[in-house]
């Protein structure tokens, strides 16, 4: 303890570098494979559902070229090749760590339901990720809501000039709207057909670097 | 004649700065391990709060190829180097980070030079050369430096305190040459210095 | 993590100039305290005669990597966002060995000829207009010599990445090559001193 005190100022500072270096042996700066959980504030933002995006609100990004967000569809590359949220880009649960996917940017994920993209939710939200965001109703909200919305037959005159918007969403991603059949017949008794999904003639995903083509490069 | 003028006047005529910032006795610098850490902390701000490290030879760079797009813009527009500089996305070329940032070393520097009596208008040079040489030699010096710190992508600055900071490789083998060159050239120009 | 505070939105381009500013007064500062602002001071460490060069670079160098190794580790900071430039061995070599040699003829370095500028230095005018011609003939030369410039690029990769060691070990190494370093210089140092007190 002498020996520190009679250090002199860079003395002690080296010594304290020394310690420092040593103890980073053991250390990890990106966080390594651990992941850390906060399970209250899990919680709570669950419980807010401040993390959700409606299939509404997405289509409404993309009919705006919204460019501050990224699509991910969660499902496996053949349904993903038969069609996609246009924009979205296809990366399994498994390669989820591994993705190029950046924490100050808008995450999106969607799956079919919504199991695949919840669990997702959580991966991110474990690595730091602040801005993580579940599609809610994945992609069969997304056919229901926005490919092909249901006008039911007994639909009151509200309901008739809001859907008025729906069917020009719907004709915007290739869908085709649906007139309901009367109330107390649900879906699976009187099923309606199966329309065919529409031919995703939209362009590769948009890559990070697309939202700000035009900055310079950050050197020196 | 000089002798008949009072020394005061001389000096207010010969130092356009405050007086009391070259009359005093010069202080010592400070401890450079002090200066070092001093300075690390102000890069590692600059990690922390921009996501970048700091920089010099960029601002020059972008000073430059603003000029030369204002006086010839097609030549410019065909040089691959000059654009990369004006990509500014929409806002004026000068509106350059680098470029504010050595406005602040100059006045860093100044504040510094103030406080320890070290602001006079000088040449820095050994007692074995002429003040033309030195001049000529800065001048050429700088030449060199300028090209090499584009080649390099960067000077000491950005280059190897930022870059050595994140490990990467291609700043070390760079410093490291910086090294090399500096001592290898040393001796040709001893008398400059010593 | 919510650092690189301005990657995450904590304040827009406007407002990084200021930072731009502000940082450079500190950068200017120190460097001046250092006795950066004088070339004879700088170029004395070719000359074996004053090693403040080396002990001021390697010390910023340590510090702000032990930093931002905690930060990281501690979650503080994302590193994945901090600018990483790629490397381009070969151009990288030349214009180190390019840059050394400018650096004891010309006797500064663009950041320490603003602070040599600053404190009334006639011979860092001439640097500085040197080193606006020299990148001005680059600039014109790139069209003729961009295959040397873009030659042997390796992307950005690190030392660790390079030796295959983990991060942690890598900066265990480097600080501890520093104070080797820092340790030799001052004997250096004191040897010399020694000889002028004989003299």
């Amino acid at each position: 303890m002498r020996y520190f005190s009679q250090l002199s100022l860079p003395g002690k500072l080296a010594l304290f570098a020394f310690a420092l270096g040593l103890v980073a042996v053991f250390g990890d700066p990106y966080g390594g494979g651990a992941v850390t959980l906060h399970p209250q504030e899990l919680a709570v933002l669950v419980q807010k559902e401040v993390d959700h995006v409606s299939v509404e609100r997405l289509a409404d990004w993309i009919i705006q070229k919204k460019s501050d967000y990224r699509l991910i569809d969660l499902r496996d590359a053949g349904s993903y090749a038969t069609y996609h949220i246009p924009g979205a880009e296809n990366v399994q649960l498994t390669g989820l760590t591994d993705a190029a996917l950046a924490r100050n940017e808008k995450i999106v994920l969607y799956s079919d339901g919504g199991i695949h993209s919840a669990q997702a939710w959580f991966l991110l939200k474990a690595k730091g990720y602040d801005a993580a965001y579940i599609l809610r109703g994945g992609l069969d909200d997304w056919k229901d809501q926005v490919l092909y919305p249901v006008l039911a037959a007994n639909a009151t005159p509200v309901e008739t000039a809001a859907f008025q918007r729906k069917k020009e969403v719907s004709a915007f991603f290739g869908g085709t709207p649906r007139l309901g059949s009367a109330p107390g017949v649900t879906a699976a008794a009187a099923p309606l057909p199966e329309p065919a999904l529409p031919k995703v003639q939209a362009p590769a995903a948009p890559t990070a670097s697309a939202a700000a083509p035009k900055k310079k490069k950050e050197g020196c | 004649m000089a002798s008949v003028l009072p020394s005061a006047v001389l000096d207010a005529a010969a130092v356009p700065i405050p007086r009391v910032a070259a009359r005093r006795e010069a202080a010592p610098y400070l401890n450079p391990y002090l200066a070092g850490v001093g300075l690390g902390l102000v890069l590692l701000a600059a990690f922390v709060i921009m996501g970048r490290g700091l920089g010099a030879s960029g601002a020059f760079s972008t000073f430059i190829s603003w000029a030369v797009a204002s006086v010839a813009p097609a030549h410019a527009k065909g040089n691959e180097f000059y654009q990369g500089y004006l990509q500014s996305g929409g806002s004026h070329p000068l509106k350059d980070w680098l470029i504010f940032e050595l406005l602040g070393v100059l006045v860093g520097g100044f504040v510094s030079g103030v406080l320890a009596g070290r602001v006079r208008k000088t040449v820095e040079k050994g007692p074995r050369i002429s003040t033309r040489s030195r001049l000529l030699l800065a001048f050429s010096g700088g030449t060199l430096m300028g090209f090499g710190a584009k080649l390099a992508r960067g000077c000491t600055s950005g280059q190897a305190l930022s870059g050595g900071a994140l490990l990467s490789v291609g700043s070390w083998a760079f410093m490291l040459m910086v090294f090399a060159g500096g001592y290898g050239a040393a001796w040709f120009v001893r008398r400059q210095w010593q | 993590m919510s650092a690189p505070f301005f990657k995450f939105g904590l304040f827009g381009a406007e407002f990084s100039l200021v930072m731009a500013f502000a940082i450079g007064i500190g950068f200017g500062f120190f460097l001046e305290r250092a006795g950066f602002g004088s070339a004879r001071k700088l170029t004395a460490q070719f000359y074996f005669k004053d090693l403040a060069v080396f002990k001021v670079m390697f010390t910023a160098i340590v510090t702000a990597l032990l930093g931002l190794f905690y930060l990281s580790w501690a979650g503080v900071v994302d590193l994945s966002l901090v600018y990483f430039g790629p490397t381009w061995l070969l151009p990288q070599i030349a214009g180190g060995l390019m840059l050394g040699v400018g650096f004891v003829i010309g006797g500064y370095c663009p950041g320490t000829s603003m602070v040599a500028l600053a404190t009334g230095k006639v011979d860092a005018v001439f640097f500085v207009l040197g080193v606006t011609a020299g990148i001005f003939v680059f600039g014109e030369a790139y069209p003729a010599i961009q295959g040397l410039v873009n030659a042997t690029p390796m992307g950005e990769i690190t030392l660790p990445q390079l030796f295959g060691l983990r991060y942690g070990v890598v900066v265990f190494l480097v600080v501890l090559m520093a104070l080797a370093g820092f340790w030799g210089a001052g004997a250096w140092e004191r040897r010399l001193a020694r000889r002028a007190g004989e003299v």
